[in-house]
């Protein structure tokens, strides 16, 4: 599968008001594959935001490769296939929705009829059709969001480019788009988020980045990572030499014990035992691990 | 280094103390004190203040516009020092012309393509602004700027040059109904500004300047003498203009109450004038013949009694050489004074 | 040439500007031109014809020139600073699309304020009895292509100082220009030896003056501005507009916004 979006030991450079220079993105090397949905995680100031401007050109790279498609990156060519969703999202105060989408369709290339059907089918989409006259300035901060959503799929981009997507949404709002991303994926769009919200990230991703300071950390596929992160637990009655275990258990205040499992394996071979040595079975779990404990643990661990 | 440094820090820090400790003294030259000469309370107010910005800046902006009616909209401006060093010559005007200002001095404000190192901006301008060369110019007629000095009175009665220049302009009619009109428009100036010495001279001064072969002397000194009034009360608050205003009506009154037989009246402004302007040769002359120092039967012409061209729009020069050659020609000889008025 | 696009941003600029009711400022001010007329009538002020053409070139003139400032400095920073950039940038369009598309929305919304307040004063002017000549239309056509050149240095001095100071910059070099001219004048008559470097400020410098026909619209007997001059005016704001344009694309091509 080749690749949506492929960035080659990226380094992104500001400066600051007095002047000094500061490192935003430390030699950043990621691709995402077209069709993929890929959330990009990190900390406050790990450099998302600047990693996804030097994608969009909004920053100049001070060295490194990126390409969108194969095209250099911050082109108005790569920019055509991307649709783009800022993290704070201010539309023109004085437009309504129908009208500041025409602009951006307008920008794109886009006209006439066929413009105006796509407009309309995005705002029914988004839920703001019954709005779209208007004023910007008159709308909620939910609202103004979901417009900003409209306009990043004006055009059906191949690409989806979302700085802290789910900003601004009530839960609500959160389920609707979740759905909109997930039937784009479905027809083929390629979707790179930056988040905080790490129960967006478990509900949308193939994949993960995760950066700090700058530098990235690691990826993980998130099927595997799930996997990694689910932990099994048996609760019985009896010896805890039943299992051999030494760590990984709990007596309970009313006798009973628990063992804990990283690995399905693990949990069978127990039952198994338990069986063979006349311990009592009182409960198996299934349990899905924590992936703030994971991104926390990571964070620290690179830190 | 720090040595240094020390030094001047100790250095400036004990100038600032010695400026701080003699700003009291110098307060008054650096700083002079607000005169409130003709500045009537309510003035004073912030809000009125403000307004009174406006109103005065309106008022120069249609003063200074007047003379651009007088040139169809082509601008001019005085020649620099500079210039005048250099040798450099005004446009002049029509001589045919009443004079209206020192043409002699005056050059158009957008260069002449002679004078202009611009190229192809230079002769754009010269086309697309109301510029043409104004050499031995002609000018619009004074009147038609008239309705700009009922507006800029109006707008700000105050502004005592409007009231003035705007009389002169006036009695450019000659006819009974120019002075009529000149001075019903100084009267109503003068109820705006009581104490202007300059309002109340050139009323006089209006009803000096002869029509019909006479000069109205019973009219103007009441006028001459309120100016007289205002003038010895505040002479020390005066400006440059009004103390040369006091010293024209000074003399006006004498020369006019020596021509009604005021002689003791006369004998009082001409020591009073002569108390504030010691200098002056017209008023010592005037004090020679009250003491009989001189005889009253040569002939001159009373010193500024028909000067009536106000401040802004005066021939300056041509005044001031007359003035120049008069009094030169009076320290050399004649001794002989007779005013004659008809 | 993106017309499409510049098109799409002037309108967005246009809609901002009438919404916004900037243009209602203008409206207010010729209402208050037309309504102090006629005052001056009700006082009998006769003979003001002039007057009041001067008046009316006067505050057009100031009024229009301010509108085109107050507009072109706040298009960029408004832009960064309310975060309505991000969505224009991720589209297919040039930096300099962007600015092109700008500055036409500034001169567009400067010209329908000129006209707007313009048209009222003609209104005045009838007051006044003020016969409509040709050389009123050259007067208009010559401030709306001045205009252009100063949304043009307005815009570009926005890109480099704050919107404020940029406005502060933009009304110094606009109303003091034509003064600064007059003074390089001076200075290489009194000192041949400037006159090098008089000329390469002088051509700096925006010749605002020059398409200001006012003098000649207001007093009478001057003729109407030969075709040539007209055409040198129309190439020479398009040339320095563009200028500034360019000016204005150096610093924010490269800016991380």
């Amino acid at each position: 599968m080749s690749s949506a979006i492929e960035v080659k030991d990226l380094y992104v450079q500001y400066k600051t008001k007095k002047g000094e220079k500061l490192d935003a993105v430390k030699g950043l090397t990621f691709d995402v594959k077209q069709g993929e949905i890929v959330g990009f995680l990190g900390p406050n100031g790990a450099g998302k935001s600047s990693t996804l401007k030097a994608l969009m050109g909004f920053v100049e790279a001070k060295s490194g490769e990126a390409t969108i498609f194969g095209e250099t990156a911050g082109t108005p060519d790569a920019r055509k296939r991307i649709g783009y969703l800022p993290e704070v999202a201010m539309y023109y105060p004085f437009l309504t929705p129908m009208e500041t989408l025409t602009m951006y369709g307008e920008l794109q290339g886009m006209r006439g009829k066929l413009l105006r059907n796509e407009i309309e089918d995005l705002l029914e989409v988004v839920g703001i059709a019954h709005a779209k006259n208007k004023l910007n300035r008159s709308m909620s901060k939910g609202m103004l969001q979901r417009v900003g959503i409209a306009q990043s799929l004006l055009g059906n981009p191949e690409l989806l480019v979302l700085d802290e997507v789910t900003s601004g949404l009530d839960p609500v709002g959160r389920k609707e788009l979740r759905n909109i991303l997930k039937k784009r994926q479905e027809q083929g769009t390629t979707l790179f988020f930056s988040s905080h919200e790490l129960a967006e990230v478990d509900m949308l991703c193939d994949r993960i980045l995760l950066i700090h300071k700058g530098k990235f950390v690691e990826e993980r596929d998130m099927h595997e990572l799930k996997a990694t992160l689910r932990n099994f637990y048996v609760t019985y009655r009896g010896d805890a030499s039943m299992l051999g275990l030494t760590d990984a258990w709990n007596e309970n205040p009313d006798g009973t014990k628990t063992a804990r499992f990283e690995a399905k394996d693990g949990l069978v071979s127990a039952i198994t035992r338990l069986q063979e040595k006349g311990g009592q079975i009182l409960d198996v779990v299934s349990q899905e691990g924590s992936l703030e404990d994971y991104f926390i643990d990571t964070v620290e661990a690179a830190a | 280094m720090s040595k240094v440094g020390t030094f001047l820090a100790t250095s400036s820090v004990a100038v600032a103390a010695v400026m701080g400790a003699s700003t009291g003294s110098i307060r008054d030259e650096v700083n002079p004190p607000i005169k409130l000469v003709g500045l009537e309370a309510h003035d004073s107010h912030a809000a009125a203040s403000i307004l009174g910005q406006f109103r005065t800046s309106a008022s120069s902006w249609l003063f200074l516009h007047a003379d651009l009616y007088l040139h169809n909209g082509v601008e001019m401006r005085p020649l620099t020092d500079d210039e005048i060093k250099r040798g450099r010559k005004g446009v002049g005007s029509n001589p045919n012309e009443q004079k209206l200002h020192d043409d002699a001095k005056i050059v158009t404000v957008v260069p002449s393509a002679r004078d202009d190192f611009r190229g192809i901006f230079g002769d754009v301008e010269r086309t697309t602004t109301s510029y043409k060369d104004m050499t031995g110019h002609s000018h619009n007629k004074p009147t038609d700027s008239l309705p700009l000095f009922r507006l800029m009175t109006l707008l700000d009665p105050q502004f005592v040059q409007g009231w003035t220049t705007g009389s002169y302009i006036m009695l450019w009619d000659k006819s009974e109904d120019g002075f009529h009109k000149a001075l019903a428009f100084l009267q109503e100036g003068l109820k705006h500004n009581p104490k202007s010495i300059d309002i109340l001279t050139e009323i006089a001064a209006s009803y000096l300047k002869e029509r019909n072969g006479a000069r109205d002397f019973d009219s103007a000194i009441p006028y001459l003498r309120r100016a007289r009034t205002v003038a010895a009360e505040n002479f020390e608050h005066l400006s440059e203009e009004e103390r040369e205003a006091t010293l024209k009506n000074y003399r006006r009154l004498a020369v006019s109450l020596r021509e009604l037989q005021l002689l003791g009246e006369e004998r009082a402004v001409v020591i009073e004038g002569r108390k504030f302007f010691p200098e002056d040769i017209p008023l010592d002359r005037f004090w020679r013949v009250l003491n009989g120092e001189i005889v009253s039967d040569a002939e001159i012409n009373p010193p500024s009694v028909i000067k009536l061209v106000p401040g802004g729009t005066k021939p300056a020069s041509e005044i001031e050489s007359k003035d120049a050659q008069q009094d030169s020609h009076q320290e050399e000889a004649p001794v002989r004074v007779k005013v004659r008025f008809i | 040439m993106n017309f499409p696009a510049y098109r799409a941003l002037a309108r967005c600029v246009v809609l901002e500007s009438l919404r916004r009711k900037d243009l209602w400022v203008v409206a207010i001010l010729g209402f208050v031109i037309l309504l102090a007329s006629s005052t001056l009538g009700f006082f009998g002020f006769k003979g003001l014809e002039i007057f009041a053409k001067d008046m009316a070139v006067t505050v057009l003139g100031m009024f229009s020139t301010i509108i085109a400032i107050l507009t072109s400095c706040r298009l960029v920073p408004d832009e960064v600073k309310n975060r309505t950039l991000y969505p224009l940038l991720a589209r297919p369009i040039t930096r300099l699309d962007l600015l092109v598309g700008k500055l036409i929305g500034a001169v567009v919304v400067t010209w329908i304020s000129f006209l707007m307040l313009a048209a009222l004063t003609a209104l005045a002017l009838t007051i006044f009895h003020v016969k409509f000549e040709l050389i009123m239309v050259q007067y208009l056509l010559a401030k709306m292509l001045g205009l252009v050149v100063v949304c043009g240095f307005s815009m570009a001095f926005s890109v480099y100082m704050t919107p404020s100071a940029s406005a502060t910059v933009a009304f110094l070099v606009a109303f003091g220009a034509p003064m600064v001219t007059r003074g390089l004048v001076l200075a290489a008559a009194g000192n041949p030896s400037l006159t090098p470097i008089c000329k390469i400020i002088n051509t700096v410098l925006p010749q605002t003056s020059l398409f200001d026909l006012g003098g000649r619209a207001v007093y009478l007997g001057w003729g109407l501005v030969p075709v040539w001059v007209m055409g040198f005016l129309f190439a020479y704001g398009l040339c320095y507009s563009g200028a500034m344009l360019f000016v204005s694309w150096l610093k924010f091509r490269r800016q991380a916004v």
